[in-house]
């Protein structure tokens, strides 16, 4: 059958087909809005990106069961970057050229200053993403971007507060990799720590691929501070770290941030992550306070969802809140309009993910309270109230 | 002692113990290369897979470390046997740099099937180290690399003297030197390739297994493997004795350098060594003289 076909008879079938699936695809992207995401689900950010992914997925299925934006369905379209800031550009590429695209999710701080030109040449999106990094929160430089939490600057500020509070005049030590993500907040760290009253005994610095950290622990038994922060780090090597300050009997307790604070990552770990305290900007999976998002959540998925699902979930939520208060002002997706629109979120209730009313007038949301993990329980615990370091 | 002394002496020996661990690595390159003339990079992905397979016996079926370590070394060294009659033996007679980079694309599916089986989060393997710490008088040693100081103490020196005067070991040299002539002395020289794989993966997956214990487990902690490869560069590919000096060196170097001059100066100093080292002693400080640069 197929030899007597011509090649004119196969070229206008393929154009019939291409019209016949296209036009209902165009018709489709009026009705949808899209979410893009250049999404790590493998490499060194898999372990957050699988958990980012289902919390975006989760949220917009909330959403749209509640009747979209404006009537408009959402949909999130996105690709595997493996943590690879060209990848996660091609993917961009690949999926704006797809989809008209309003919403975007980035997968790291490389590609977020990457792409931040062309985010501003378009000036059609807002994106947010899995970077912290305290450079993105500047309105000025990066005005289509946003972080959903506080930037790492002001994690370790959130830390150094309740230092300050817990023990007045603290020895610190500072432990970071030697990676763009470990070395953010160094430089304003020590200035805050300073206008807090606490000393900032050393800093320590390790290469991204070091495994073994005895002598990084000998350093630390001579300064024998406080407390140490941990920034750069998801797991390794904070368990070797605590161990073998144990073994050499030293009492300083070590603190991390938002990246290494999953109850899920510990649990292996045992008793030597018994009392590990950190910065969080939401609330745990299994928190018992009064949350209605989370009771939603944990009637979706009965099983621990990760603070990287919490992250893409509260990420969806304001990507699309952003669209939904454009769309009720009658104006134009755009960069300026939705970043525009996003700033009016004031006194925001997050149903629970975040502890307190959220407002947005920047680039970041700083607010975090202190976790601290329970061993036992395998659970991390409450240990402050919900601290802001809105300035 | 005066402090900074034995603070200088606690340095030294905690680095000396970290490039214990490079030279295990180290070895699995060199005696893949030694007998084979293939430089496995994949040899950083067999180190992940020995301590994920570690964790799938130990964590998984719940079995005391006494099984699950040798279980996961026969498990490295069974992949290593299964990479090379599948991949490598077909590729004989191809160009080095073809079998290198089939080796790199070994690591990539290595990886891809870690993550797809054990998944994207990093790991702690079960405790099966000792937590005492170790005083040698007022000096303190981290009890984990301690123990690999231990290994590579004996292994080293194992390999060393299979080398030369076991019978393999002789042939897996005899190969090495001249294929053609092993052939015609009657030594299964295809049979010499696959034992190579076969020790060199086992020895990948002994390392890891350490590694995980120290630093945890994760699909991506393969990149130490390329911090054991400027040791093999600078000890020179086809030296037992170099991977252990270079790694000790190396060890040392990196701990004093990140002690007195700061963490970032770490790699700055490994990568300057291997940049001395090249210039002196192209072919490594021990390698031969011929050997192929890739």
């Amino acid at each position: 059958m197929m030899l007597n076909w011509t090649r004119r008879k196969i070229l206008a079938s393929a154009a019939a087909m291409t019209l016949a699936l296209g036009v209902p695809a165009i018709a489709q992207d009026n009705q949808e809005i899209v979410i893009g995401g250049s999404i790590p689900l493998t490499g060194v950010f898999g372990f957050a990106g699988v958990g980012i992914e289902a919390g975006m997925q989760d949220y917009i299925k909330i959403l749209n069961e509640e009747g979209g934006i404006d009537g408009r369905k959402v949909r999130l379209s996105y690709e595997d970057t493996g943590y690879k800031v060209d990848t996660s550009v091609a993917v961009f590429n690949k999926l704006t050229s797809q989809d008209e695209i309003h919403l975007y999710y980035g997968d790291s701080t490389g590609f977020a200053k990457t792409i931040n030109p062309e985010l501003d040449r378009r000036g059609t999106m807002i994106m947010a993403g899995a970077s912290f990094a305290s450079e993105l929160n500047d309105p000025a430089k990066f005005p289509a971007q946003f972080l959903a939490g506080p930037d790492y600057t002001e994690m370790v500020s959130i830390l150094l507060e309740f230092i300050a509070k817990e023990k007045p005049g603290a020895t610190i030590m500072l432990v970071n990799s030697d990676t763009e993500f470990g070395r953010d907040p160094i430089a304003k760290t020590k200035e805050r720590a300073s206008a807090l009253g606490l000393e900032v005994v050393g800093e320590i610095i390790t290469p991204p691929t070091a495994v073994d950290v005895s002598t990084e622990v000998l350093k630390l038994r001579r300064a024998r501070p406080d407390y140490a922060i941990f920034h750069g780090y998801i797991l390794a090597p904070l368990p070797e770290f605590m161990n073998q300050a144990k073994q050499l009997g030293l009492e300083t307790k070590f603190m991390g941030t938002f990246w290494s604070m999953d109850s899920s990552i510990w649990a292996d770990v045992g008793e030597a992550a018994n009392g590990f305290m950190g910065v969080m900007p939401y609330r745990y999976y299994y928190d018992t306070e009064a949350a209605p998002m989370l009771d939603k959540i944990r009637e979706m998925r009965p099983q621990y969802q990760s603070t990287a699902y919490t992250q893409g979930f509260l990420t969806a939520m304001l990507l699309t809140e952003a669209a939904k208060r454009t769309l009720a002002a009658g104006q134009e997706l755009n960069a300026k309009n939705l970043k525009a629109s996003l700033n009016t979120i004031k006194d925001f209730d997050t149903g629970g993910l975040i502890g307190v009313p959220i407002s947005i007038p920047g680039n970041s949301i700083p607010v975090g309270r202190i976790y601290q993990y329970d061993a036992a329980a395998k659970q991390m615990k409450p240990a402050s109230d919900w601290i802001s370091v809105q300035e | 002692m005066s402090d900074e002394l034995l603070f200088f002496t606690e340095v030294s020996l905690a680095g000396l113990g970290s490039g214990a661990l490079l030279s295990i690595t180290a070895l699995a390159f060199v005696l893949i290369y030694k007998a084979t003339r293939v430089i496995n990079l994949a040899v950083s992905e067999i180190l992940m897979l020995g301590g994920y397979l570690f964790f799938a016996a130990a964590a998984g079926f719940g079995l005391p470390a006494w099984i699950a370590i040798p279980l996961a070394i026969i498990g490295g060294g069974i992949v290593g046997a299964i990479v090379e009659r599948g991949v490598i033996r077909p590729m004989l007679g191809e160009s080095a740099i073809s079998v290198f980079m089939v080796t790199v694309g070994l690591g990539s599916v290595l990886v891809g099937l870690a993550e797809l089986t054990w998944g994207t989060d990093p790991r702690t393997l079960p405790e099966f180290m000792s937590n005492t710490p170790i005083f040698l008088g007022d000096v303190y040693l981290s009890p984990k690399i301690a123990i690999a100081m231990a290994v590579a103490a004996v292994v080293v020196p194992l390999f060393l003297l299979l080398f030369r005067f076991w019978r393999g070991g002789v042939a897996l040299r005899a190969t090495a030197t001249d294929q053609a002539a092993a052939y015609s002395c009657g030594i299964n020289v295809p049979g010499v390739f696959s034992l190579a794989w076969i020790i060199g993966c086992a020895t990948a997956a002994g390392a890891g297994i350490l590694l995980g214990a120290i630093g945890g487990i994760s699909p991506a902690m393969g990149v130490f493997g390329l911090s054991a490869l400027v040791v093999v560069i600078v000890g020179g590919l086809d030296s037992v004795a170099g991977a252990l000096i270079g790694g000790l060196v190396i060890g040392l170097v990196e701990a004093l350098a990140g002690t007195y001059l700061g963490g970032e100066f770490k790699m700055v100093t490994t990568f300057g060594i291997l940049i001395v080292a090249l210039m002196i002693r192209p072919y490594g400080l021990f390698g031969t003289t011929e050997i192929e640069r890739l």
